[in-house]
């Protein structure tokens, strides 16, 4: 779980009253000798899942590295079940992730110590921060000099990895062992694959979800009845909500929060959900790209609806706050909406957390969550027609992180099954389900994460979890879920759409095709650059195709 | 004979070097020479042929490199004697600035000149003059390079205001001392430091106490970064206030160094103040000024960090700075080679210019009469 997340739940949730309560009933158990010995935990499964849940208990603070080794010592059952003690006896592996706010590969250290205490392997660390991670991983592709064996990485950047063979097949017992078909439904593959081969141990998930504000819309609401379900409505109502006061600050009101200003190429997500709207089809699973000619679609008519909405909306005095020409995701998420400007946002996970708890922020008690709206029509690349279809797309943007091996190990048999131990340990079933619960920096992924009786008996606020981590599960889960190629350089043709788009808003190009169209002339030139026969291949490999 | 014939003056000992002695030293040069070239041809064979040949990276050749440089000291030493000991004073600063400069220059130049993106498959591959091509129909460089010229442009005012600044500490003001260092203190803080807190927080639209200031003031929706007119400026004023003070303590500098006879001898001549300004301090001061707006240039050329943080290049391109579009280029669209050539050109336009404004800053202050 994002420490945020956690942060906000079990602060809103804790008081001195509910503490000294489950003091009394802890004491009460203990009187009744103890739950450990009754029957109905007969379940070994269960009983670590309940265990490791309480490991150290929601809102006793944050967790340490005692508490990762306790939660690695208590999932420890299944490697002991595919690896025999001390098997790996000499072994060094080095294992390259990150060390944002402190968790990710901290984490992992804690929870591989009694592994490698198990089967007597050692682990060495390379810890990066997020900066300086694309950096250090092109780099060592590009100069040949891959030193670790297990990295953690982000699926987009399986196109720079998995394409080129730097990455070792998954074993099959490491299937089994991860119970990999509990994933949610756009994790299975092909993301995590290419060309048919699996190589990603899944250990996050991603999305970008709708926040609205709740006091706007309902019964006398001044962005009306109903929360907007559909782009059309959503620029609708921003634009009719001009001239309005906003009913917690008093300042002027305003609907959606588009960011017109780009943000290292994290930016073009935020386009891309309007865009998914419009241009995923449900029959294709490509909307970035044609598969067989790597032909931009940024320029064809959904696209250009996209861009042409938002440059409605800054045509429309008033409808975006001032100085939206110069705010990025980062602003609008939390300079913006949390401290109360704005009712309407797409974002990762974060800001339902923070609305909660961050002192800048004024609306935790008013925001709801839903999935990306839908459009009332879809565009059909294959026939070139627009279709009178409502279309559901929410994007999983950025896809998540995994744990992958890379070949440096393929050719050692012993130092390969003890990567994939390490990876298959990681992502495993039950520990996950804790990373989930507690802050990890990862969000659930698993439908087995969404089993809201375990959340509510490990002490967590069901209403809560079951309206945010719900948002979530359903864009996962979603039929028509639109996922971004997993090609090398994806992050080039963000960052390059981002600065055309900056143009086309500050109004330097005529029109939203022509700035649709400078963005498909500079993507076709990293195409290009890149080789697309190669990013071709690669692009429907990634697809699955 | 001796090396030292017709320099017997500045050499205490005569040197006697025998033949023996100077072959050993050529000897060492050329071995040295030779070993390099074995080793880096076992290097580049290792790249063209089995994985399993050759060295597996460079270092052995940089060894071989250090073998070299220290054999050629050496042979210095024993080829010429004393005069090769004077040798050894300059020598090994002209080898380390010719590996650390001049050789990543050349291996810079390479890269300038090729079709380097880190994400292609097929890796580096020599282009010619594509990239220049390319960079001189590419629309974001030259929009760069024109805002480049409004920001240097914008070193007049700034020097100016440093002027007047200096003037004012250099006179019997009250709290002298206190406004020194108070003046000071805008140039010990981080430029990124400066982007957040004044860029990010003071200008913030809602809740910037400036915007606030602003909408007390009667501006209906105070927005600093809107207009490409007005983003330009905020991003030449923060950074003015950043490095004002750099030129102000240099001038003031100069300033304490004018002697007062003269100043005081215009006073009594029926100077006024205005007239002693311009016909004493300003062109005794000419020297300094010049030195200061160049360093001050040199600065000006680097702006990328308060723009990459507030404004990333926006509105529209309008504050994009050749650095911060580099930046981009390199960092984000991991396009080495291109960048590389950007960078490149970017250096030769500077050094280019650098000169001409010394040559023409060195004619300008050349006594007139």
């Amino acid at each position: 779980m994002k420490v945020e997340l956690y942060n906000a739940i079990s602060g809103a949730m804790m008081s001195r009253r509910k503490m000294l309560a489950g003091a009394a009933s802890v004491g009460a158990l203990g009187a009744m000798g103890g739950m450990g010995a009754t029957p109905a935990m007969a379940d070994a499964h269960s009983n670590v899942r309940a265990e490791i849940l309480k490991i150290p208990g929601v809102g006793m603070g944050s967790p340490t590295d005692a508490d990762w080794q306790k939660v690695g010592e208590l999932c420890l059952g299944p490697t002991k079940g595919n690896v025999a003690e001390g098997e790996f006896e000499g072994v060094e592996l080095t294992f390259m992730g990150l060390n944002n706010q402190n968790l990710h590969n901290f984490l992992f250290r804690g929870f591989l110590k009694p592994w490698e205490a198990y089967t007597g392997a050692k682990i060495n660390w390379i810890d990066l921060a997020q900066a300086d991670y694309n950096a250090r991983l092109q780099q060592s592709i590009a100069t040949g000099t891959v030193d670790f064996d297990i990295i953690e990485m982000g699926a987009p950047f399986e196109g720079d990895t998995a394409s080129r063979g730097l990455l070792d097949e998954m074993p099959d017992w490491v299937k089994e062992q991860i119970e990999d078909d509990d994933l949610v439904g756009y994790l299975q593959p092909p993301v995590g694959t290419w060309d048919g081969k699996t190589y990603r141990v899944t250990i996050d998930g991603d999305c970008h979800t709708f926040s609205y504000r709740k006091d706007y819309f309902g019964e006398g609401g001044i962005g009306g009845a109903e929360v907007p379900s559909t782009w059309q409505q959503v620029n609708q109502v921003t634009k009719d909500l001009v001239g309005k006061e906003d009913p917690l600050t008093g300042l002027p009101a305003h609907g959606y929060l588009d960011p017109l200003k780009g943000w290292g190429g994290f930016g073009m997500y935020f386009i891309a959900n309007r865009a998914a709207a419009y241009n995923k089809h449900p029959d294709s699973p490509a909307w970035l790209f044609e598969p067989d000619t790597m032909k931009p679609m940024v320029n064809n008519p959904g696209w250009v609806q996209a861009i042409q909405d938002v440059m409605d909306l800054i045509a429309v005095d008033g409808a975006y706050p001032a100085d939206q020409i110069n705010a990025d995701p980062g602003t609008t998420a939390f300079s913006q909406f949390l401290a109360g400007t704005g009712s309407m946002l797409m974002w990762w996970g974060d800001v339902g957390s923070n609305a909660r708890t961050s002192d800048s922020s004024v609306v935790g008690d008013v925001v709801g969550f839903g999935i990306n709206p839908a459009s009332e029509r879809r565009y059909n690349a294959v026939t070139g027609e627009w279709e009178e279809e409502r279309n559901e797309a929410p994007q999983m943007a950025y896809i998540g992180w995994g744990v992958y091996v890379t070949s440096n190990v393929s050719g050692d048999e012993k130092r390969r099954k003890a990567a994939w131990s390490a990876a298959a340990h990681l992502g495993g079933k039950d520990l996950s389900l804790w990373t989930s619960a507690y802050p990890s920096g990862f969000q659930p992924y698993r439908n087995s994460h969404f089993q809201y009786d375990e959340w509510e008996a490990a002490g967590y606020d069901r209403a809560f979890v079951e309206d945010y981590l719900g948002s979530n599960a359903d864009s996962y889960n979603h039929p028509n879920a639109a996922i971004e190629p997993r090609i090398p350089g994806i992050f080039q043709y963000y960052s390059v759409a981002e600065d055309e788009l900056s143009k086309g808003f500050a109004g330097q190009y005529g029109s939203a095709q022509e700035t649709a169209d400078a963005i498909a002339a500079a993507w076709e030139a990293i195409t290009d650059q890149i080789g697309r026969d190669s990013q071709i291949a690669l692009y429907k490999a990634s697809l699955g195709m | 004979m001796s090396s030292t014939e017709g320099d017997l003056l500045h050499i205490v000992t005569a040197d006697d070097i025998s033949p023996g002695r100077q072959k050993l030293g050529k000897f060492l040069i050329w071995g040295s020479a030779a070993l390099i070239v074995v080793v880096a041809a076992l290097q580049v064979w290792r790249g063209t042929a089995t994985p399993e040949a050759g060295f597996a990276n460079w270092r052995p050749t940089l060894y071989a490199f250090l073998v070299w440089a220290v054999c050629l000291c050496w042979a210095q030493v024993l080829i010429r004697g004393e005069y090769g000991k004077r040798v050894l004073f300059v020598l090994p600063a002209a080898l380390f600035v010719g590996c650390m400069v001049v050789f990543p220059l050349i291996f810079g130049l390479g890269i300038a000149f090729s079709d380097w993106n880190l994400a292609s498959p097929d890796g580096r591959k020599f282009n010619g003059v594509d990239n220049i091509r390319q960079m001189w129909t590419d629309p974001f460089y030259w929009n760069a390079m024109t805002n480049m010229v409004w920001y240097v442009l914008a070193i007049l005012p700034e020097y100016a205001i440093a002027f007047g600044l200096a003037l004012l500490l250099n006179a019997q003001i009250k709290a002298r001392k206190f406004f020194r260092v108070a003046f000071l203190m805008p140039l010990m803080l981080s430029p990124v430091a400066v982007s957040w807190m004044i860029g990010k927080s003071m200008l913030e639209v809602r809740f910037g106490p400036i915007s606030r200031l602003a909408r007390e003031l009667g501006v209906d929706s105070p927005a600093f970064f809107s207009s490409p007119e007005m983003a330009r400026f905020i991003i030449m004023a923060m950074d003015a206030w950043t490095f004002i003070p750099f030129m102000m303590i240099m001038i003031l500098a100069g300033l304490q160094a004018i002697p007062k006879e003269l100043s005081e001898a215009s006073k009594v001549d029926g100077a006024s103040p205005w007239r002693g300004f311009w016909e004493i301090t300003f062109p005794l001061m000419l020297p300094v000024s010049i030195t200061a707006i160049l360093i001050r240039i040199i600065f000006k050329l680097k702006l990328a960090d308060i723009i990459i943080n507030v404004t990333s290049g926006g509105p529209g391109g309008a504050t994009d700075s050749v650095t911060s579009f580099i930046f981009r280029e390199y960092r984000d669209r991991s396009n080495v080679g291109y960048g590389t050539l950007l960078a490149m050109v970017y250096l030769v336009i500077i050094v280019i210019a650098m000169t001409i404004l010394m040559k023409i800053a060195d004619r300008w202050m050349r006594p007139k009469f």
